[in-house]
């Protein structure tokens, strides 16, 4: 299986996975007494963003939710030794912050686990890594429900009640997803899995 | 619906089966039933009764916690064990009653595709029976979707593919129409019928029973309580209630003795 | 507390993704000999339990709230190797597909959060639990260990800061540390109440760890102590070497002396003096030391409060 669809989608999927860390890198190593490296790296980042052709709304949305944490690292740094570098320490990671949104919005989990495959990653990961996408939006929307039938009896805003509120839809999740765990095992059994 | 030349086992057997917990409840208490091959049958009985146990069974699931001495669990004259365990699941094709534990892969196609690879087939005929499984629940365009994305209908069906892409000379399913709109439980329905294998099927919905199964059994607190042609039993009001069920709204506009 | 890219050099983001690529496979070895096959799913739904259950949002003051992190969490309830694989996992879907956390920095990211807050989470819940015992014990011990794993993490994720050259490390110890010792109060307290939440409803998950062994007071003395001895080793040995600079030395670059540095060190201990302790080192190491302290007892206290006199099993206590 050469040029079967599957094996050009793995190998564009580990190009844009390759090219990210690359990208990443090339920022990071960027000495900051030379900003305007920077701006080249800018085109390149951009670059990416059309190759990819990722919707620019979405990447905005995504770039706009994470920054605060760039800004607060970055003022962190503004009192630290090198008061001045702190500029430039923003600019570099806000260019990795879009290198890497740009990554997530071009491959999908599917692509990412046969790249991974390939690189002979251990299998019980894959399994973890898999299940645990499959299941992510199962246990998401189910403690939102619990959140939701929570709410709908509490009558009290109290911080302590909401507390113990939030604490057992966490821990009913547990119970839920262990309890889910047995039937997918048995699932798996049913159709030959072998461990 | 009988296959060709008759084989003298039954499809299922269990003899005198009875399984604990680990916390010491009885879920099952000495039950022995058979069912022939090519034989649809209703397993009746309200929450708890052990059904789902019981299916589990079917399949070699719960052999590490089957007691010494608990029965034996024989498919297609095989008994279930730790030995015969992978062939006796190429036999009995189980579909599970929440979608969502069954479809465990990233996508519909993977799904299918999960129970031919495990049977160590070859990619191309893996992707070949992929195809002719999801062409049979009417789900072919629906391949490269995320199971999170599919209607309850459309999981429930994609389940089957999977499956039925085991090829499974009989099919064990829990509660198939269980959450399911009239539309998807209508076409779900069809679909069972059309399929040619020994059917045990574990449900409340007594109108699947009448329709489909001419045999029932039915479960209450781990024992076998009726075993029975299917109209006859759903028509003994009494024995119905007794055991947490009640007649079918469709018998009630019926003859008791024939369709 | 995701590292994003660009605030570490390539030499620690290298060493880090080593360490923990090294970490990670030495985990996944030990899961795949002691975990039964029928487990095997449960790691990958435990990994989709935490991303769901840190949305879940507590609330704190004002309009902000708080999340689970969960290290010591899923570490007390699956034991230590598999809650390593766990959260890596969680850490590389949050970096790759939701680009949480960033991509050069996730191994260093997995270090803290999945080797560092996890084995020592793990370390610290199973030495306090053997020395208290009971339901009691398992509620402190989580509360402990979930603050603990949070200030250890944020240590080793100042190390790497002070390493790579961003953050000098007099300035990022103290201000990680502090900061994550209030942030810790919250993930302890979390902790506790979703593990007292499961041990309401499903007691015998809790057995679920995979190598239960006899609870012994003596090895919960000698662990517990090992991890104090590390614990103020962690605090007191960077002041001791001259790496990668002094506190003194930056102290007077910024221009502000070890007076204007101490409320950074000991958020929770705002204007404390002791006296004899005049050196700033000395002065985080006591502060760090109190914290933990204080953080101990006050975890034993709450576990008092929540966990009512007839759900104890056995009195501990003859």
């Amino acid at each position: 299986m050469s040029a079967t669809p599957e094996s050009r989608s793995r190998r564009n999927a580990a190009l844009k996975v390759a090219g990210a860390l690359l990208l990443v890198l090339l920022i990071t190593l960027t000495p900051v007494s030379r900003p305007l490296w920077l701006g080249a790296e800018g085109l390149l980042v951009a670059l990416a963003v059309a190759v990819c052709r990722v919707p620019l709304v979405p990447l905005a949305r995504r770039v706009l939710l994470l920054s605060p944490f760039i800004a607060g690292a970055a003022l962190a740094s503004a009192v630290g030794a090198h008061a001045s570098d702190w500029q430039t320490l923003a600019v570099r990671s806000s260019l990795c912050l879009v290198t890497v949104v740009v990554l997530s919005q071009a491959v999908t989990i599917a692509e990412l686990l046969a790249v991974l495959r390939a690189a002979k990653v251990p299998t019980l990961l894959l399994t973890t890594l898999a299940l645990m996408h499959r299941y992510l939006f199962v246990l998401a929307d189910e403690s939102a429900r619990m959140g939701r039938a929570r709410s709908a009896r509490t009558f009290s805003g109290r911080r302590r009640f909401a507390w113990i509120a939030a604490a057992s839809v966490v821990g009913n999740l547990f119970v839920r997803a262990s309890e889910r765990a047995e039937r997918v095992y048995e699932a798996m059994c049913a159709r030959g899995w072998k461990a | 619906m009988r296959k060709g030349v008759e084989s003298v086992n039954p499809a299922i057997e269990l003899r005198s089966l009875s399984f604990r917990y680990g916390d010491g409840t009885a879920a099952l208490t000495d039950v022995s039933l058979r069912v022939e091959q090519g034989e649809c049958v209703g397993l009746l009985g309200p929450n708890g009764s052990g059904k789902s146990t019981l299916l589990l069974h079917l399949n070699g699931i719960l052999p590490e916690r089957l007691p010494a001495g608990g029965g034996a669990v024989l498919i297609d004259g095989v008994a279930v064990g730790p030995d015969s365990v992978a062939s006796v699941r190429r036999t009995a094709g189980l579909l599970f009653q929440d979608p969502d534990d069954q479809l465990f892969c990233g996508t519909v196609g993977e799904d299918v595709a999960f129970g031919p690879q495990q049977l160590g087939l070859p990619p191309a005929s893996v992707d070949m029976r992929v195809e002719e499984a999801l062409m049979r629940v009417g789900l072919a365009e629906l391949a490269q979707r995320a199971p999170h994305h599919l209607s309850t209908g459309e999981k429930r069906r994609a389940c089957l593919a999977g499956v039925l892409a085991c090829s499974p000379s009989i099919l064990v399913l829990d509660e198939p129409t269980s959450g399911l709109d009239p539309r998807g439980r209508r076409e779900l329905l069809s679909l069972l019928q059309g399929i040619p294998a020994t059917k045990l099927i574990a449900t409340h919905d007594l109108e699947l029973v009448v329709e489909l199964c001419p045999r029932s059994i039915i479960l209450d607190r781990g024992r076998v309580v009726a075993d029975g042609p299917t109209l006859e039993l759903l028509n003994d009001e009494p024995l119905m209630l007794r055991h947490g069920l009640e007649r079918p709204h469709v018998l009630q506009h019926r003859h008791p003795h024939g369709p | 507390m995701h590292i994003p890219d660009g605030f570490l050099d390539a030499k620690t983001a290298l060493a880090t993704a080593t360490l923990s690529a090294a970490g990670l496979a030495y985990a996944l070895r030990q899961v795949r000999a002691e975990l039964p096959p029928r487990k095997v799913p449960l790691l990958g739904l435990s990994a989709a339990f935490l991303f769901a259950a840190q949305m879940v949002n507590f609330p704190v003051v004002g309009g902000t709230s708080g999340h689970l992190v969960g290290a010591a969490l899923v570490a007390a309830l699956l034991g230590p190797s598999a809650a390593v694989v766990v959260l890596s996992t969680v850490l590389i879907v949050q970096c790759l597909l939701f680009a949480d956390g960033g991509l050069l920095a996730l191994g260093a990211n997995i270090f803290n959060m999945g080797l560092v807050a996890t084995l020592f989470g793990y370390a610290v819940y199973e030495a306090c639990r053997r020395l208290v015992g009971g339901t009691r014990g398992r509620v402190a011990a989580i509360a402990f260990a979930g603050w603990c794993s949070a200030v250890a993490a944020s240590i080793s994720c100042a190390g790497q800061l002070a390493w790579s050259g961003t953050i000098p490390w007099p300035v990022a110890l103290p201000a990680m540390a502090g900061v994550h010792m209030l942030i810790g109060v919250g993930e302890g307290l979390i902790s506790a109440l979703v593990l007292l939440a499961v041990s309401r409803t499903r007691p015998d998950l809790l057995q679920g760890a995979l190598n239960p062994a006899p609870p012994s007071r003596t090895r919960g003395f000698v662990v517990l102590g090992l991890i104090s001895s590390l614990g103020v080793a962690l605090f007191v040995a960077p002041f001791a070497c001259p790496w990668p600079d002094g506190l003194e030395s930056v102290a007077a670059r910024l221009g502000f002396g070890s007076r204007a540095a101490a409320p950074l060190v000991a958020t929770p201990l705002h204007d404390y003096r002791i006296p004899g302790l005049s050196s700033p080192a000395m002065a985080t190491a006591a502060a760090g030391a109190v914290g933990t302290l204080v953080a101990f007892f006050l975890a034993l206290a709450f576990s008092r409060l929540v966990v009512r006199a007839r759900e104890e099993g056995k009195p501990t206590r003859p």
